[in-house]
């Protein structure tokens, strides 16, 4: 029994042993393991203890150095006689005597005071009564208290006197004591500043912080860790003490204290325990922290315009990708769904290319161009031969090609045709072997080798108008004459020839019925349909089966959906829902590199797949990534948002249509103004902002500039011509005199800015002044000519001034120098602040910079 | 000065005996606390041997005790409200000083006595305890078998995460399977039991898992079972001792 017990014991003793070890285990853990952002904090004060301190030591060696000390030596040697003065024994007898004596005089002065204020009250009722009864008594007791009040106030006035004299003897004893003490504490006011500042940086003690916005429910304490994210200086390179990269940009528009950090950077805000728990890169938490450009993805979630937002590069790349590729054609994308389709109309295709070169371009678009925007279907030739035959067998019953050699080319024509060609600016849009193409927005198609592939008659008829084969095109109409554009045919035909193709169809052959049946079926797979408009099949999306967010097919809805998956929250698709198919085990399981595989090799998943191959590069991947990955289905409170242009127009009832008006649409829908030109929030950045061009520029160079639109400019930036006069292929007139009327009178009704002043402000007192030297100082002064040029001199940052004088209204250059950044956030030319009279002076001198 | 106080009526008002090993305090040590009440007269010594009782039962208190405690402080830091639930947990994790401890304490221990109650009742009828005068005792015991059981589920809820909703869509769907009472049950139609009429819409206040399930979970899991709970835990303890305390090998 005894040994029982002793075994016992020790089983007791080892449990409590065993117990109290584990209480100092949890104590351990949740005091230290789970609180790291403890010891990142004391790392943090230190480096900035230590940072602080540098600062006190240089501040002090500057200090000592300036001769301060000596300075404040003395001070302190002055302040010490004035000191030791007023502590004398006789001094201080006499300063108490004085004191004494204003304290007597403030009693009275009180007293005085008080007795004023009542005799003051009695005086207005007495007035009052007297108004209302009008008795002679009431008068009588006006006009006494009347005297007692003058009383009252001579003899406050001689206690005024007498203390101000008790005053000045007071000063004189204590001297200038106060005046150098105030000195001395100024002296070391920055020393003092720092000082304190190490202080309080020493009483700091390690917290979570964190960043609360209630309503909706979010609680980021990223800055428990990052302590220097929002710090004006540098103090670590290492994580987590960096500073948050550009905030001028981000945080500064994004105030961290309103928006916290998840908002758009994801992660778990409200994790503290560990590194990879605050951002998320834990099993089941779906939001893992973005970095990098790829956190421009969270912009998506408020702003309605991604292109062009500063600091959102990344994505506007991607949704310029997604445009130039037309997703949208398949795909359900939210804010693409009211573009058109890319591609051209085929209706006729079978009369406007060659059978062997559309069978070649099916197979591999980039055997023909390139950078060609058509992507591949992976088509094997018998099934690019029948869809061709179908196309075909729209407008005729064979295969057939044409064939230019040398012989069949009239080359005087051809030359008069390059003329045309240059001067029609078809390489603004165009690239031709690998030149041109500057305007990198419109997409026109590469023209190498169109001689090969397209019909003298079929392009003699496109570019006579554009818009009888394909009425959306960008294409504008030039108004050549049919010898005219049998040259610019010629030439094109001639000059841009693939040397390499070989036409398999130069004797027609007959089209098979069976393989068109076919190629329709195939085109109804694979959704040509989603970028050409194609006969019969202009309702094809309707039928497309509707594939909502959870992946599942729902059968027999009848939908409006598009071919491809519905994108508008792939952000959010669970990531169980996404299918890795093949690809399982070989790419990381998460939602980014999901959507970069698809879009890298999109049939990798399964075979059966239909989407096709764009041949994006990695970083071309990464920015359409980013976008898809912004759509998501959360919601950010209003106060968040920044509308789309479109909603703003929508909310205020306008739309593109009604941008353009008039004559002037339907000179804009013929030439295509706003293929370059922007106003508003249509058109291009490729040529000047039309927005406020009635009141910016002079009618009279508006007039001469378009019937001659030759300005110094590169090339490819001057604006093309749309007519010519045949005499010996010189250039008579670009518009016609009426069309330029029609463009002055949109000018003056749409495109001014109630903002700029017809004039400029009369000066005063300035007869004697000549305005325009004065400008012509100033803009000397102020070093304007580091960027613009007059003449020979200056630089080439902003435009040109020369003759600024024939091209601008003043009332414009004098709005602009106030704020360069009024009509352009983006521009770079900064506020130098000028007044009102240098603005005037400057706009003088600038409009008297003319031509002639 | 300490006779003066053991004198006085305050301290004989709390301590109503001595300490001399007396026959007459012994039986005073009994009568004069609640908790001696429950627990039986006399205690065989063979019924103390591990082997034959596991101390399954004490061990079920012992996990209720510490399931009370750590759920009456997890209460201070949780509102049952589908905007705050969840991220109330994670702060319990990572805010809360010792809150990942508490938590894990209160699950580990809930997971723990559903266990421990089950084995409990293995041994009880392996033992043969159920019998004659017992079979009262073992309505209770299965009664609060039962109490456990729903102790769990509906505590299982309150965190408010994907694991605990769809947990309780599934249980209450099987609710709704029931015969007569569910509207997915046989006779229903029969019945006019509806979606909005029947049991799982009692469980939930709702037809759907949503505010109401949570708050109803929460009444249920933090008031209303624990206190039956306790209740008959005191019924069990007195009918042990009633019945000749614990069974032993020979009885």
């Amino acid at each position: 029994m005894k040994q029982k017990s002793s075994y016992t014991s020790l089983l007791f003793a080892f449990l409590s042993l065993l117990l109290l070890g584990l209480t100092f285990w949890v104590i351990w853990k949740d005091e230290v393991q789970l609180r790291p952002w403890k010891s990142y904090q004391q790392e943090y004060k230190e480096l900035k203890g230590k940072k602080l301190q540098e600062e006190y030591d240089r501040a002090k060696k500057e200090f000592d150095s300036n001769g301060n000390a000596q300075k404040l030596e003395s001070l302190q040697a002055k302040l010490k006689a004035e000191e030791d003065f007023f502590n004398s024994r006789e001094v201080q007898e006499k300063y108490k005597k004085l004191t004494g004596q204003l304290d007597v005089i403030g009693s009275s002065l009180a007293q005085n005071q008080k007795k004023l204020q009542e005799t003051r009250g009695r005086f207005l009722e007495a007035e009052y009564l007297y108004i209302r009864d009008q008795k002679e008594h009431d008068k009588k007791v006006m006009q006494q208290l009347q005297g007692e009040i003058e009383e009252l106030k001579k003899s406050r006035d001689a206690l005024l006197e007498r203390k101000k004299g008790i005053e000045e003897n007071i000063d004189e004893l204590t001297g200038e004591a106060e005046a150098i003490r105030a000195e001395i504490m100024s002296l070391h006011k920055g020393l003092d500043e720092k000082l304190a500042a190490i202080k309080g940086n020493k009483r700091t003690s390690p917290e979570i912080r964190q960043i609360h916005i209630s309503d909706v429910g979010k609680a980021d304490r990223c800055i428990s860790c990052h302590a220097g994210i929002e710090s004006s200086y540098k103090l670590s390179e290492k994580q987590p003490f960096t500073r948050h990269p550009a905030s001028f940009i981000f945080l500064e528009n994004h105030p961290v204290s309103e928006y916290g950090c998840t908002f758009c950077h994801q992660g778990q805000g409200r994790a503290t325990t560990s590194p990879n728990k605050a951002h998320g890169w834990v099993d089941h938490w779906t939001e893992p922290m973005l970095r990098g450009s790829m956190t421009q993805s969270s912009c998506i979630s408020c702003h309605g315009d991604i292109e062009g937002l500063r600091g959102a590069e990344f994505i506007s790349k991607g949704s310029k990708l997604i445009k130039k590729y037309g997703c949208y054609g398949c795909h359900m994308i939210p804010g693409y769904e009211e573009l058109r389709e890319i591609g051209p109309v085929l209706a006729e295709a079978g009369t406007k290319v060659n059978y062997s070169w559309a069978v070649n371009w099916l197979q591999d678009p980039k055997t023909y161009y390139e950078a060609a925007r058509m992507p591949k279907f992976f088509f094997s030739k018998g099934e690019a031969e029948s869809i061709t035959d179908y196309l075909f067998s729209m407008t005729g019953t064979t295969r057939h090609d044409t064939l230019y050699t040398d012989d069949d080319i009239d080359w005087d024509l051809a030359e008069k045709g390059k003329a045309i060609w240059r001067q029609s600016r078809c390489n603004i849009c165009h690239t031709t072997n690998g030149k041109g193409g500057n305007h990198t927005e419109i997409h026109a198609p590469d023209l190498t080798k169109v001689g090969s592939k397209v019909t003298k008659e079929w392009l003699f008829n496109w570019i006579r108008d554009p818009k009888k084969y394909f009425p959306e095109t960008k294409m504008p109409r030039y108004r050549f004459n049919d010898q005219e554009l049998a040259a610019l045919v010629e030439y094109v035909v001639s000059e841009f020839q693939d040397w390499d193709f070989e036409p398999e169809y130069e004797e027609a052959v007959p089209i098979k019925a069976e393989s068109i049946e076919k190629g329709k079926a195939l085109v109804e797979k694979y959704g040509c349909f989603g970028c050409h408009k194609l006969k019969g099949m202009e309702e094809m999306q309707d039928i497309a089966p509707q594939l909502r967010r959870a992946g599942t097919t729902i059968e027999g809805a009848v939908s409006t959906d598009k071919i491809g998956a519905e994108l508008s929250s792939i952000g959010s698709k669970p990531i169980e829902l996404l299918d890795f198919g093949k690809m399982k085990g070989k790419i990381p399981h998460e939602r980014l590199s999901y959507v970069k595989q698809k879009l890298r090799a999109p049939r990798s998943y399964r075979d059966d797949l239909r989407m096709p191959d764009y041949r994006l590069n990695e970083d071309e991947l990464g920015a359409v990534s980013s976008v898809l990955l912004g759509f998501t289905d959360v919601s950010r409170p209003v106060r968040y948002k920044v509308l789309a242009y479109r909603e703003i127009e929508r909310l205020e009832g306008e739309s593109e249509r009604h941008i353009l008006s008039g004559d002037f649409e339907k000179l804009e829908k013929d030439i295509k103004c706003l293929n370059c030109h922007k106003i508003g929030n249509h058109g291009y950045n490729y040529a000047p902002d039309l927005a406020i061009a009635g009141s910016k520029l002079q009618e009279g160079w508006v007039r001469k500039f378009l019937k001659q639109p030759d300005i110094i400019r590169p090339m490819l930036k001057q604006m093309p011509r749309f007519n010519l006069d045949k005499q010996d292929g010189m250039i008579q007139g670009n518009l016609a005199d009426s069309e330029i009327e029609t463009v002055m009178s949109f000018f003056r009704s749409d495109l001014v800015s109630d903002d700029i002043p017809v004039s400029l402000p009369e000066l005063v007192d300035n007869g004697t002044v000549d305005q325009v030297l004065e400008g012509k100082r100033l803009y000397d002064k102020k070093g304007c000519v580091a960027c613009h040029q007059i003449g020979n001199a200056g630089g080439s940052v902003g435009p040109n001034l020369s003759f600024v004088g024939d091209r601008l209204t003043a009332g414009f250059i004098f709005k602009y120098l106030e704020d360069p950044q009024r009509y352009n956030p983006e521009n770079v030319e900064p506020n130098l602040g000028f007044t009102e009279r240098e603005r005037v002076y400057l706009t003088r001198y600038l409009m008297s910079l003319k031509q002639e | 000065m300490l006779d003066r106080i053991k004198k006085s009526v305050i301290w004989k008002s709390i301590f109503r005996r001595d300490y001399k090993d007396t026959p007459r305090n012994r039986a005073l040590a009994i009568f004069g606390n609640i908790f001696m009440h429950l627990h039986p007269v006399k205690v065989r010594e063979s019924a103390l041997k591990l082997r034959f009782t596991w101390g399954m039962g004490g061990i079920s208190l012992f996990s209720f005790i510490i399931l009370t405690v750590t759920g009456f402080l997890l209460m201070f830091y949780y509102h049952p409200s589908v905007e705050k639930a969840y991220w109330d947990i994670k702060d319990l994790e990572f805010q809360v000083p010792y809150g990942i401890f508490l938590r894990n304490l209160h699950r580990w221990a809930g997971h723990f006595m559903v266990i421990v109650v089950w084995l409990h009742m293995f041994r009880v009828f392996m033992t043969g305890s159920y019998k004659s005068p017992r079979q009262f005792n073992w309505a209770i015991g299965v009664i609060l078998l039962v109490l456990t059981m729903l102790l769990s589920f509906t505590g299982y809820l309150l965190p408010w995460d994907q694991l605990g909703y769809w947990a309780i869509v599934v249980g209450t769907n099987m609710a709704a399977g029931t015969p007569l009472l569910g509207f997915e049950g046989p006779f229903s139609e029969y019945l006019g039991i509806t979606p909005y009429n029947d049991v799982r819409f009692a469980i939930l206040g709702g037809s759907t898992v949503g505010g109401n399930a949570l708050l109803r979970s929460y009444v249920w899991h933090c008031v209303v079972l624990p206190l039956v709970a306790v209740v008959l835990m005191a019924v069990h303890f007195w009918r042990v001792r009633k019945d000749g305390g614990i069974s032993g090998p020979h009885s």
